[in-house]
């Protein structure tokens, strides 16, 4: 059975792999140009005591390959597309199910062993793509500490892997249900897609009860009580009369913001002292009972459990979808 | 000895339609057996719902001796060739050995490579490029190589031309004659099988007709040829299975349960093609209620 899928998958095979050489070398290269650039910067920033300002002074990389590593968020896609999409669909449209069926082989163990080696195969490829990704960017982690945030945290760590899994075990669920490749591989960018969103925008978040801090106007410095690190900042907002917590929520609205809060639901006689900076427009706020802002944010320690919940979540749904693979060609008529 | 083939009231619906309705069939061992009826009459369902390939939605399945299921041993004993010959296109015949090596304990990879050469198939030729006979001829021999105890073939020969039709036939009771091997293989030409096969299955519009050895089930009918006349008696002795009249004359073709001794008729031998025509006409008719579902013991 082995050396059927590996006959069957070999030119895909032989495709990614020089893909992936190629990927490694571009980063190999790049990445040690950046991490010396940033040891050198750090170097002279010490000496200069500047080193405070670092993030603001310094770009890192060069622009053709930090866009590179930003669209490998489609590869575990690709894979689900190219890999998953076909394995039970082309057999159905194609007859050869007929024929690998009337070996002597049963569905069930032709089914495992086809599915575990890709499914293998793809948490290798984008456990490999993601380990490069991690490498490169750990100078930028350090810089920025911006791989709390969606963009970073969805191409670094172990998500990947577990998004890989997903996309082909979703590609294979959907071709055995439509028996077609070319619709299949169309519903698994879609779904995929769709869901990869829903849980990063909507539930990431919610893992863990988010931390909150609030700063009073009062007290002058407004924004010394940042958390530190790469924490991951989820919403940030203004205390108002009554400590009631305003804040624009996740969708942004057109205008003026003041900690996310738009400028126009804030009190008159305030909205013009905005643009005056905050010596009198907090005074102004704190006249008409708003108390300071908050931010609410998961810090950085967290990051790590993150990465596990959100890789356990996709490997619960990667093996969901094998389970109705399983029933539908143990089942159903080849 | 257990029959190759038993069913009972074997049934296959899809949504609305019925492609088998309780066929009762039974082949014994070592037979060929001709699967005829007209196109669309249930014939590859039938060999499907054989092959476990498809599951039936009523009545009773023996190949072998047991229901079809997934066990590698009773799928090592069947040998299966769908209408459409499906092999990876893109994989030589030479991979398709070395999977069929793979994929079953017992493989005669000898037979194989010994079948293709004497028909001059390159072996290093990705199938999609052959032609249509070669490609079923290395499916054929692909089958084969299985060592199967029953081989069901799904219209084998539809897609070859005459010459290759009579090698590929030629080559299937050659390889069933080394062997104790039962054969069931299908087609809508009666002159396809008529030389290969000493069985015969004649299905029309998703029932069985006639199940049956071919020389008995010729000895079993005749043809009446006399004037026209009332035919009432006849029909009350024997099973009418087609009559056709015209101005003149009545022909009957009759299932007998005796002598016939109506000294106004002729009595003629049945031919194969006769006699399946004779029951794929009386079918088109509108006496549907004359239709019975015949096993071999009764």
């Amino acid at each position: 059975m082995t050396w059927l899928v590996w006959r069957q998958y070999r030119n895909q095979a032989y495709v990614a792999a020089a893909a992936l050489a190629a990927f490694a070398v571009l980063l190999l290269v790049t990445g040690r140009q950046m991490a010396s650039q940033y040891r050198t910067a750090l170097t002279l920033c010490a000496a200069s005591h500047s080193c405070g300002n670092l993030a603001n002074t310094l770009t890192l990389g060069n622009p053709v390959v930090s866009l590179l590593i930003t669209l490998t968020v489609v590869v575990p896609c690709l894979l689900g597309v190219f890999w998953g999409g076909p394995l039970v669909a082309r057999e159905f449209e194609t007859g050869t199910s007929q024929f690998a069926w009337m070996q002597s082989v049963t569905r069930r163990r032709w089914l495992i062993i086809k599915v575990g080696w890709i499914l293998l195969a793809a948490g290798a490829w984008g456990g490999a793509v993601s380990a490069l990704v991690t490498w490169w960017s750990s100078p930028v982690n350090a810089l920025q500490h911006q791989n709390f945030q969606p963009a970073q945290f969805d191409i670094q760590g172990i998500v990947p892997v577990g998004y890989a899994m997903f996309a082909v075990a979703l590609g294979i669920a959907t071709g055995t249900l439509l028996r077609r490749t070319l619709p299949a591989m169309a519903i698994t960018i879609g779904v995929f897609t769709f869901l990869r969103l829903v849980i990063s925008e909507d539930l990431r978040s919610r893992y863990m009860t988010a931390l909150t801090i609030t700063s009073s106007f009062l007290h002058r410095g407004h924004h010394s009580a940042m958390p530190t690190g790469s924490y991951w900042l989820v919403s940030q907002g203004l205390v108002g009369p009554g400590g009631k917590l305003l804040s624009a929520g996740s969708q942004p609205s057109s205008g003026i913001h003041v900690d996310g809060v738009p400028i126009a639901s804030l009190p008159r006689a305030c909205q013009a002292l905005a643009f005056q900076g905050p010596r009198s427009f907090f005074p102004c706020l704190a006249a008409h009972g708003y108390r300071g802002s908050f931010i609410t944010y998961q810090p950085a320690s967290r990051y790590w459990a993150f990465q596990g919940i959100e890789t356990g979540i996709f490997v619960l749904l990667a093996v969901a979808l094998i389970a109705v693979t399983a029933a539908v060609v143990l089942r159903r008529d080849a | 000895m257990t029959p190759a083939i038993e069913t009972r009231r074997l049934s296959k619906r899809f949504r609305r339609v019925t492609a088998l309705s309780e066929a009762t069939i039974t082949v014994p061992q070592g037979r060929i057996s001709a699967l005829i009826g007209p196109n669309g009459a249930g014939k590859t369902t039938l060999l499907r719902l054989l092959a476990g390939l498809a599951r039936p939605t009523g009545g009773d399945v023996a190949v072998l001796g047991s229901p079809p299921r997934q066990d590698p041993a009773f799928l090592a004993d069947l040998g299966f060739l769908a209408q459409e010959i499906p092999l990876y296109r893109r994989f030589t015949s030479e991979d398709h050995i070395r999977i069929g090596g793979h994929l079953n304990s017992r493989w005669d990879e000898a037979l194989v490579r010994r079948r293709l050469q004497g028909l001059g198939i390159p072996l290093n030729q990705r199938v999609g490029t052959l032609s249509g006979g070669q490609r079923a001829q290395v499916a054929l021999a692909l089958t084969l190589a299985k060592r199967p105890r029953l081989l069901l073939l799904d219209e084998p020969v539809a897609s070859l031309d005459p010459l290759a039709r009579r090698q590929f036939l030629a080559h299937l009771a050659e390889a069933v004659a080394d062997s104790d091997l039962t054969v069931v293989l299908s087609s809508h030409l009666v002159a396809d099988l008529e030389r290969t096969c000493d069985h015969l299955i004649l299905l029309a519009a998703s029932q069985v007709q006639l199940c049956g050895d071919i020389d008995t089930l010729l000895a079993e009918h005749q043809v009446l040829i006399g004037p026209r006349k009332d035919t009432t008696a006849i029909e009350r002795d024997h099973t009418l299975v087609q009559a056709v009249r015209t101005a003149r004359q009545t022909t009957l073709l009759i299932r007998r349960s005796g002598p016939v001794i109506d000294p106004a008729f002729q009595t003629a031998d049945v031919g194969l093609e006769e006699l399946v025509l004779g029951y794929m006409g009386q079918n088109a008719g509108p006496a549907p209620a004359q239709l019975t579902t015949i096993g071999e013991d009764q």
